[in-house]
């Protein structure tokens, strides 16, 4: 750490900034005493701040129309990470039309570093990151969320629906 | 043999050779879909498309014949326009599900693509919609959407396979490959099918999904399954290996090898190979590292001498094969060697392709080591000595691919009347259980695993690299000789400075793909 060795007369003058901060704070004691509403202090955690729905927060898995995963398994999301942190295990799906869907899709949220490449490289608007940015947990393997986890965890109210639709693209001839 | 030009480089080629021949034996780079150097002529794909002096159009190089001072240019714009529509046609019906589809990677389509692609499509009208996720057999399962009609497959069942079940059914834009009624695409090659399909058309059930093409790794071997001695390319990763693919080699395989051979590399994988070597007292199995025990089994098998003997299976390299019968012969003064043959009757069938029935890759190595040491003992002669209790203490080296040594009960029960059973394993078995009282399993490494020579057939012997290492304790064959009769092994120090030279090449080798900024400079966008 380097110190900032003040010479000369000025070092006698610390009176000066002790009362010039001493005025700031006093200036929005005052200032916050009488106009509450504009404080910009929160209470955390009663109180919390609501970020833009832009914000890149914990990932979402998005959901088809039925309610299944939208997911494909391509693995470019995966590949795509700079941390490494997401892991798919993909399945043969039952439905010829679905064919390939991944049975395993793990996300280690300590790794991530919630740079929204996932995102990016989706072909299919499967996976977003979502406005959530808390993350509370008592051990390192609460933070490996499963698809429970990303795709229908309570507060998603049943998953959130992709853009893309499979059955319009096949209708349009794509 | 005709002088002609290629890309303004004056040529020699042989006499009869395609365009397509003299430009891959050059290594220049021409698009192609249907030709493949190992079948006929189909000139299907019109992709190969090259610039002849003196002809109005472009022509396709698979079924032109090179004359006397041609002059052939595949770098014209002309040409390029002409491999670019061609591509344009190929993907009207092409459904683009790359990312579902296994191929993506290392297909033959998004190559071309990358090099040569028209971009924005102007095709307004709908997909023809074909089937998709079709079985056609045991192996393999073909999507018809994404198939481009190259005919590579139906020409190598009719060709090589010479098994004739795939055919293209129905006209224009909805014909599509399939089997023949009442068909299924089952021989013991149909796995090439795969991997000559250049898009992902056909995929094989064994591989489909497990891993994305570009997360594997590739190192090249011997395939270990038979006295062919295919040369074989395998894909692996930290997980493990996923798959086999045949690799060209004009004395022993061609383009192609065998579905059995595919499967070898199931038992390299953690899973089905013994990790640490056990011991059984009288107290049961208890487990200890593979050096420790081969130091252990040293002060058994140290005396040496009449009352011991090993046994070999031809499934090992020559030079251990060399190291092992050096030290039984000189150190531990014993001519006990003996060659445990699997399948006697069935040694000699032949498939008239590849498959041979002599199910281990280097019997033609073992018996010639055989031959230099002298050893002329007999099966019987074991036998006899096993049960008259002259022979106390046996070392087996077993088998690595298990699946054609049905008899191995029986072989377990018959070297269990030695009191002592050394047995050297990679793969594991739950007959290797019923081992006597003091008996060692000691782990082995498999083919993949270590440096070595295998002698084919033929007698060609082939050298082969490691490729990996799955299990880092487990011994080779001439490391556990050393260490049972008692001498040191020491691991040479790599001293080996890493250097620019050594870095490994940019894993997307080709200059047009360097190109595509997703790849190289993502997060730009």
């Amino acid at each position: 750490m380097s110190v900032v060795q003040r010479d000369g007369e000025t070092r006698k003058w610390y009176l000066l900034g002790v009362l010039g901060g001493l005025w700031i704070t006093g200036h929005h004691l005052i200032k916050n005493l009488f106009n509450r509403k504009q404080m910009i202090t929160l209470n955390y955690p009663e109180e919390k701040y609501e970020y833009s729905p832009r914000f890149k927060g914990n990932h979402v898995l998005t959901v088809k129309k039925d309610g299944s995963l939208r997911c494909t398994a391509c693995m470019l999301c995966a590949t795509n990470c700079p941390a490494e942190c997401i892991r798919i295990v993909a399945s043969e799906h039952e439905d010829p039309s679905v064919e390939k869907f991944p049975i395993s899709y793990e996300i280690d949220m300590l790794r991530c570093v919630f740079c929204g490449f996932c995102e990016e490289a989706c072909p299919v608007d499967a996976i977003r990151l979502g406005p959530e940015w808390q993350v509370p947990g008592l051990c390192g393997d609460n933070f490996i969320y499963g698809i429970d986890r990303l795709a229908y965890r309570p507060q998603l109210k049943g998953g959130i629906q992709s853009f893309v639709d499979d059955e319009e693209r096949h209708k349009a001839g794509i | 043999m005709p002088k002609c030009t290629i890309n303004g480089k004056e040529i020699e080629v042989k006499d009869g050779s395609t365009v397509i021949e003299a430009m891959h034996d050059q290594g220049i780079h021409v698009a192609h879909y249907c030709w493949h150097p190992g079948l006929s002529v189909a000139g299907v794909c019109r992709l190969c498309m090259v610039d002849i002096e003196g002809m109005p159009r472009v022509q396709i190089a698979c079924n032109t014949t090179v004359t006397e001072g041609m002059k052939i240019n595949n770098t014209s714009q002309k040409v390029k326009d002409a491999v670019k529509w061609g591509l344009d046609f190929h993907l009207i019906n092409h459904p683009l599900d790359c990312p579902i589809c296994d191929q993506a990677g290392e297909c033959g389509l998004q190559d071309q693509y990358m090099e040569f692609g028209k971009y924005d499509p102007e095709m307004a009208e709908k997909k023809v919609k074909k089937h998709k996720v079709m079985d056609l057999g045991p192996t393999v399962v073909l999507d018809s959407e994404r198939c481009i009609l190259c005919s590579r497959c139906v020409r190598f069942t009719k060709e090589v396979s010479q098994s004739n079940e795939l055919g293209i059914f129905n006209r224009g834009d909805h014909s599509e490959i399939s089997t023949f009624d009442g068909q299924k695409l089952d021989n013991n090659y149909s796995l090439n099918t795969v991997d000559i399909c250049p898009v992902g058309a056909l995929t094989s059930k064994d591989f489909r999904f497990r891993q994305r093409a570009w997360y594997l790794k590739e190192g090249n071997s011997i395939c270990n399954g038979c006295s062919t001695g295919c040369n074989i390319k395998t894909y692996f990763n930290k997980e493990g290996f996923f798959r086999v693919k045949p690799v060209y080699n004009k004395e022993v395989n061609g383009h192609w090898m065998c579905d059995d051979g595919r499967d070898l590399y199931k038992f390299v994988n953690r899973d089905h190979r013994y990790l640490k070597a056990s011991h059984r007292q009288e107290s049961g199995w208890s487990q200890i590292l593979p050096g420790a025990a081969a130091k252990e089994v040293s002060t058994h098998v140290k005396a040496g001498g009449e009352e011991l003997a090993l046994v070999l299976t031809g499934q090992y390299t020559t030079e251990e094969y060399e190291k092992i019968i050096g030290i039984f012969t000189k150190d531990l003064k014993t001519k006990n060697i003996f060659h445990w043959v699997n399948n006697k009757e069935s040694f000699e069938a032949f498939d008239n392709l590849l498959i041979r029935g002599d199910k281990n890759p280097n019997t033609k190595g073992l018996l010639q080591v055989f031959e230099k040491n002298q050893i002329s003992k007999t099966w019987a002669d074991l036998e006899t000595s096993l049960k008259a209790g002259a022979i106390k203490t046996v070392v087996v080296a077993g088998p690595e691919n298990l699946k054609f040594y049905k008899d191995l009960d029986a072989k377990v029960q018959l070297f269990s009347q030695a009191k002592k059973v050394i047995w050297l394993q990679t793969a594991k078995h739950p007959a290797l259980e019923k081992l006597p009282i003091n008996s060692w399993i000691i782990p082995m490494k498999s083919f993949v695993e270590k440096e070595g020579s295998f002698v084919n057939y033929k007698g060609l012997s082939q050298k082969m690299n490691k490729v990996t290492t799955i299990v880092s304790e487990a011994l080779t064959l001439a490391e556990a000789a050393e260490l049972m009769a008692g001498h040191q092994i020491s691991i040479k120090p790599d001293t080996h400075i890493l250097t620019d030279a050594d870095r490994p090449l940019d894993q997307v080798m080709s200059e047009h793909r360097k190109k595509n900024e997703f790849v190289f400079k993502r997060g730009t966008v």
